[in-house]
């Protein structure tokens, strides 16, 4: 009888578990829409977007944009800008000091801002929750210090339920000192930005951007500029940072 | 105001009654007819109230008898008494056939081209009312009572106004009869030779109350102006309130819940027949101890669909304390406007408006009203106040293109302690908030000058105090702030507006 080369049942293929998890999860990942983020970012995400449907988490570098939550203000509303669909976006915070011209040259239509003011951070979540579970905006910006473990995993699943984007925007008070940021491991990425000196007096603005956590997708951290208006990323990768350990870890992935 | 024969008045303009006719209004009294109002043609004719019908009927063959109807003459004069509250807020129905205009403080909102003041405002009052058919005496005083005689006591202009203090002179030769006391009174202090209010007020105030009653002295102190006299303002109509009262108080969160969805369909329904909705609903919860908590809801769009404003309603429920009960719940809809029956799209899309409207109404009814809105761009340069704020649901359109201004913005703008080389170069480096900041990179200056429309000239302050010249720097670590110096010569000042994202 001559050998009939017989095909293996799939099942009976000897696959790392580890291997199937991360298989499933870049299959989800692409099947939901994300944002893109260029090639050396997008790099370090699962799919290399940015996923919609969930919840991030923006923190400023120490200093004094603890408090001013300027930078993490701009990075959130130039994630805004590219966000797809025609939907108003809510920005839910504490104090009244974002100022609507500086959106323009962001690229952000302010007239589709709907603004808010909560008397405090546990109603900034609350109002961030409310305005997730309509559906009825596009995205919803919430600035807050703290962020609980049981209020990122309400807001992540609200994010995941209705297909909306999440950000929180760390920022405190001003006369007090940011806590350590809790880890938050419902957040699906953690964020860190800090300006770094730009070029020069007419060059645009350059940050030190980190992407601290990344559910299924690694660390990194670069030096990265605004682009134009117009351009179909956030911001634009001026020079990657070398760090060895997430280096290795990302060369196992890709 | 007097309306004399108020219900012949209204039996003529209502067209019950023909106008050349003596006519008289007759009541049954003790079995027998008797007249209880005669036009003043009767009047002259011989006729008086209180002669019986038949008598009457002897006298003036062709008398013109309408049965009286004192409660459709007392709901005429109600609505006179709205009509009158175009010319003042305080308006009441002064049964049986007159008026309580309170008009503090309308004179000079009135009046004909002649010249305004009480005296035009009851003049055009009078002529409008004369065109109606209705000959009315009006009398201004600074007492009711004084007033309510004055408009009473017979002169040949329809019209008088009672200089303030003189009550006591005015009124000093007028008939007893003009003091609003009933029949018996009058007749006593006429049997004891009082015939006048001075006469009256002549005598010591104790005798009179013991002999007649507290009432004539009471009417005395109102016509002088010495004593208030409680009139009931009819309270301005909500017709768009529903009400229910219970006859035991209730208490249980789920009992108030019913009693508001109960009236929120009512309210519903009403509002449906009217295509209105509203934007604001009101709940009160009238307590057995007489306090009355509110609570209120607003909405982005009209609303009125009952389930809907319960649902807003009930989150703030949790808030109202029942005390011992509550006897009364009243929901109101108020900022009412337009809405017509909702038609789903017929391309299948969701409706994001609605979607929008819905959720912006949770976000109010948990922040607030004035907590939400979208920044909309205003005519001006100051930055301070190129934004207002419009409604939630409101389209703003911005312009595409706008001179660099930063994400965040100090109200006031926080002052710096900054370096700069003189005149007008931008500082080296400033300290701000406890920290030095040294600028590696600056542009600028944009100079911002006052709203000239706005300012209001000071001498004591230079030109240049109302200059500022801004600069966008940025600091050694990246920072990028948007600092202004305001003065050119001297000492410049130095704030920080704004910082930049």
């Amino acid at each position: 009888m001559p050998f009939v080369p017989r095909p293996l049942a799939p099942a009976a293929l000897p696959a790392p578990a580890g291997l199937i998890a991360q298989l499933r999860r870049q299959g989800a990942a692409a099947a939901r829409p994300g944002l893109g983020m260029g090639g050396a970012i997008g790099g370090c995400l699962p799919g290399g977007v940015l996923p919609v449907g969930a919840l991030h988490e923006v923190g400023p570098e120490d200093g004094a944009e603890v408090q001013q939550g300027a930078v993490v203000a701009g990075f959130a509303a130039r994630l805004l800008a590219r966000l797809p669909g025609g939907l108003p976006w809510l920005w839910v915070a504490g104090r009244e000091d974002l100022y609507a011209p500086g959106l323009v040259a962001l690229g952000l239509d302010p007239g589709r801002l709907v603004l808010a003011c909560a008397p405090d951070e546990a109603a900034v979540l609350a109002a961030m929750e409310a305005g997730l579970r309509g559906g009825a905006f596009a995205a919803v910006v919430a600035e807050a210090g703290r962020l609980s473990r049981i209020a990122a995993r309400r807001l992540q699943l609200a994010c995941l339920k209705h297909g909306r984007m999440g950000l929180v925007l760390h920022r405190w008070p001003y006369g007090r000192a940011a806590h350590a940021v809790e880890e938050a491991p419902s957040a699906v990425t953690r964020w860190r930005i800090g300006g770094v000196p730009s070029g020069g007096p007419f060059a645009p603005p350059r940050w030190r951007l980190a992407l601290v956590h990344a559910r299924g997708g690694v660390p990194g951290e670069w030096i990265v500029e605004a682009g134009e208006r117009d351009a179909a990323y956030p911001v634009r990768v001026v020079a990657e940072l070398a760090d060895p350990a997430a280096a290795a870890q990302r060369r196992g992935v890709g | 105001m007097w309306l004399p024969n108020w219900p012949i008045l209204r039996l003529r303009r209502s067209g019950a009654a023909s106008a050349d006719v003596p006519a008289a209004t007759v009541t049954s009294e003790r079995g027998q007819r008797r007249l209880a109002c005669v036009c003043p043609l009767a009047a002259e004719a011989g006729l008086r109230v209180g002669q019986a019908l038949a008598e009457a009927r002897a006298l003036v063959p062709e008398l013109e008898v309408h049965e009286a109807t004192p409660e459709e003459d007392e709901a005429a004069l109600a609505r006179l008494a709205e009509w009158a509250t175009r010319f003042t807020p305080l308006a009441a129905a002064d049964t049986p056939e007159g008026l309580w205009l309170d008009i503090a403080g309308c004179g000079h909102l009135h009046g004909d081209g002649k010249g305004g003041g009480e005296e035009g405002l009851c003049a055009a009052i009078a002529r409008r009312l004369a065109e109606v058919g209705f000959p009315a005496r009006l009398a201004v005083a600074g007492a009711s009572g004084a007033a309510w005689a004055l408009a009473r006591f017979a002169s040949g202009n329809p019209v008088s106004v009672l200089p303030a203090g003189q009550e006591r002179a005015a009124l000093e030769g007028l008939p007893i009869g003009l003091l609003r006391l009933d029949d018996r009174s009058v007749a006593a202090l006429r049997r004891v030779g009082i015939r006048t209010i001075g006469a009256l007020a002549r005598l010591p105030r104790g005798e009179v109350s013991a002999r007649f009653g507290p009432v004539p002295v009471l009417r005395l102190e109102q016509a002088f102006g010495a004593a208030e006299e409680p009139i009931a303002w009819p309270m301005p109509a909500r017709p768009w309130e529903e009400t229910r009262r219970f006859a035991e108080p209730i208490a249980a969160p789920e009992d108030l819940t019913r009693a508001l969805a109960w009236l929120a369909g009512r309210l519903a329904r009403r509002l449906e027949q009217e295509g209105l909705g509203a934007r604001r609903f009101v709940a009160r919860f009238s307590r057995v101890d007489g306090v009355v908590p509110a609570i209120g809801i607003a909405t982005a769009r009209p609303v009125r669909d009952g389930a809907y404003v319960l649902k807003l309603l009930a989150g703030k429920l949790e808030t109202v304390d029942p005390g011992f009960g509550v006897e009364m719940v009243a929901l109101a809809a108020e900022a009412r406007g337009p809405l017509s029956a909702a038609q789903a799209a017929l391309d299948g899309k969701p409706d994001t408006a609605a979607d929008l409207a819905a959720t912006l109404d949770t976000l109010i009814a948990r922040l607030g009203e004035g907590a939400l809105w979208r920044p909309a761009p205003m005519g001006s340069h100051v930055p301070e106040r190129a934004v207002g704020r419009a409604g939630p649901m409101t389209e703003v359109a911005w312009p595409a293109q706008l001179p660099d201004r930063p994400l965040r913005l100090f109200t006031p703008p926080e002052p710096i302690d900054a370096t700069a080389p003189v005149p007008d170069d931008p500082p080296l480096l400033f300290r701000w908030r406890g920290r030095v900041h040294r600028i590696r990179a600056a542009t600028g200056p944009e100079r911002i000058g006052a709203e000239w429309w706005r300012r209001t000239p000071d001498p004591t302050r230079p030109l240049h105090d109302f200059i500022r010249d801004y600069y966008r720097v940025e600091d050694q670590q990246g920072g990028r702030f948007w600092v202004f110096r305001i003065g050119l010569v001297g000492a410049p000042r130095w704030f920080v507006h704004g910082v930049f994202g």
